[in-house]
């Protein structure tokens, strides 16, 4: 951190908080990352705990999904697209680059268009990309499908895992078990929905939230904001702390293309279960480009993998640390549970960047 | 996932641009900004042009960018 008056502003704030128990949840793989990369964690008094809530995509796309991709490189003639950070991510047993391994075709792509200049060239092959993200990544996805109906590209179709933020902000403030005190709400998601898109979480459940950067000094000044509403010396109210990138309302154009293609749906989280109204699927007008219908595949019930605490961690019930195998049986070249996996998962990130007992 | 980065639109070409971040050209799509033009300073993510950002802006995140690349060489 190079701006002294945050760290400044930041050490008062630590005066204000005397032995009362503190927690603040980010929902942003980037800021999981940052946090744990930065060090805040150690300038933070024991008292405050930043819990990483489920931000990271990759790591709550479910393991039936990845079954779903596998199963369909099971058929000839399949070139399966997808970004890079899917690549290790177990589903039930197996992973798409253990299937790479044994021949199949996988392609990694940066975005999400590649998989149209692939199926342009590979007419006799059946592209299936596998859309994950949330709405950040969704109008990218939306643009993508648009111009492979424009184009007539029939042999492109889509597997999607597409989320939706705030049903999972709510699920996770209206758990009865909930400890969270403030959020910081995912900048990005916020420069496309806009950052009033948050304001529900202060107004619905009367705790601090602050759209920020994904700078060291954005995050620090968003704790900062939040621990002196939390003191009383602020009153508690909804802060875009990140106006440079995120207005009020949004990129409408985005917003636009993810109601023009997508329909809202139920969706399964990895390490959580179902949660309402949570997926972006393929609307009416593009469901002929949607692999689960294309092929018909069955979705099965979803299950998390034993003694993983991923389900807890995600809720901000539990640390990382706090799960018997965390680093000894788990770790990034060998994950067993989701937020090992990515970079961006909470455990990953405490397990490169480590973090103190009191803070996982 | 959602990790975006600072760039410089350069030339445009239709839906697509070619935009500068660090020094580095590449082509993204910029269907999803409003009316885009050489100069203009944009967040790009997964190869389209998220957002438009100000000069100043762009500035500090390119310098916090070269930043992150120097500290990760020994990772
Ligand atoms: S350490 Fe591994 S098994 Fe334990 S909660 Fe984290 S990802 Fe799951």
């Amino acid at each position: 951190m190079n701006d002294n008056r945050i760290v400044e502003r930041l050490n008062r704030c630590f005066e204000y908080v005397q032995s009362q128990d503190i927690r603040i949840m980010e929902v942003c793989g980037t800021h999981t990352r940052v946090i744990s990369k930065s060090g805040i964690r150690y300038l933070i008094p024991k008292e405050v705990m930043l819990l990483s809530g489920p931000g990271c995509p990759v790591c709550v796309t479910p393991e039936t999904y990845i079954d779903m991709a596998l199963e369909i490189l099971n058929l000839e003639d399949v070139i399966l697209v997808t970004f890079g950070d899917m690549i290790k991510v177990k589903g039930t047993c197996f992973s798409l680059s253990d299937k790479q391994a044994q021949g199949s075709k996988v392609t990694v792509v940066y975005s999400p268009e590649d998989a149209l200049t692939i199926a342009a060239k590979n007419k006799d092959k059946l592209i299936i990309f596998l859309a994950v993200g949330f709405e950040t990544t969704a109008p990218l996805i939306a643009v993508t499908v648009k111009l492979s109906n424009e184009r007539g590209l029939d042999n492109l179709v889509f597997l999607t895992a597409l989320k939706r933020m705030e049903p999972a902000i709510r699920f996770i403030l209206q758990d009865e078990r909930s400890k969270v005190n403030a959020m910081i709400c995912p900048g990005h998601v916020a420069s496309i929905k806009g950052a009033d898109h948050f304001r529900f979480i202060t107004e619905e459940f009367g705790i601090p939230a602050v759209v920020c950067g994904f700078e060291s000094q954005d995050i620090a000044a968003g704790i900062c904001v939040m621990l002196e509403q939390l003191t009383g010396k602020g009153h508690i109210e909804f802060v875009n702390l990140y106006k440079r990138c995120v207005s009020f309302s949004g990129n409408t154009i985005a917003q636009c293309m993810i109601n023009e293609v997508f329909a809202i749906a139920d969706g399964a989280w990895r390490g959580i279960g179902i949660i309402r109204n949570s997926a972006l699927v393929l609307n009416d007008k593009y469901e002929h480009l949607d692999a689960v219908k294309r092929f018909g595949i069955k979705i099965e019930r979803y299950s998390s993998p034993v003694n993983c605490l991923c389900s807890e961690i995600l809720l901000g019930l539990k640390l990382p640390y706090q799960c018997s195998l965390f680093g000894s049986v788990c770790t990034p070249e060998h994950p067993s549970g989701p937020c090992m996996v990515s970079s961006e998962g909470a455990c990953a990130a405490h397990f490169r960047y480590g973090g103190d007992r009191k803070n996982g | 996932m959602c990790l975006a980065v600072p760039a410089r639109i350069v030339t445009i070409d239709e839906i697509h641009a070619w935009v500068e971040t660090m020094g580095v050209r590449q082509r993204v799509n910029i269907q999803l900004i409003d009316s885009p033009k050489p100069g203009d300073y944009i967040l790009v993510h997964a190869g389209f042009a998220i957002e438009k950002i100000d000069p100043e802006h762009f500035r500090f995140l390119n310098d916090t960018l070269y930043e992150m690349f120097e500290g990760t060489e020994n990772e």
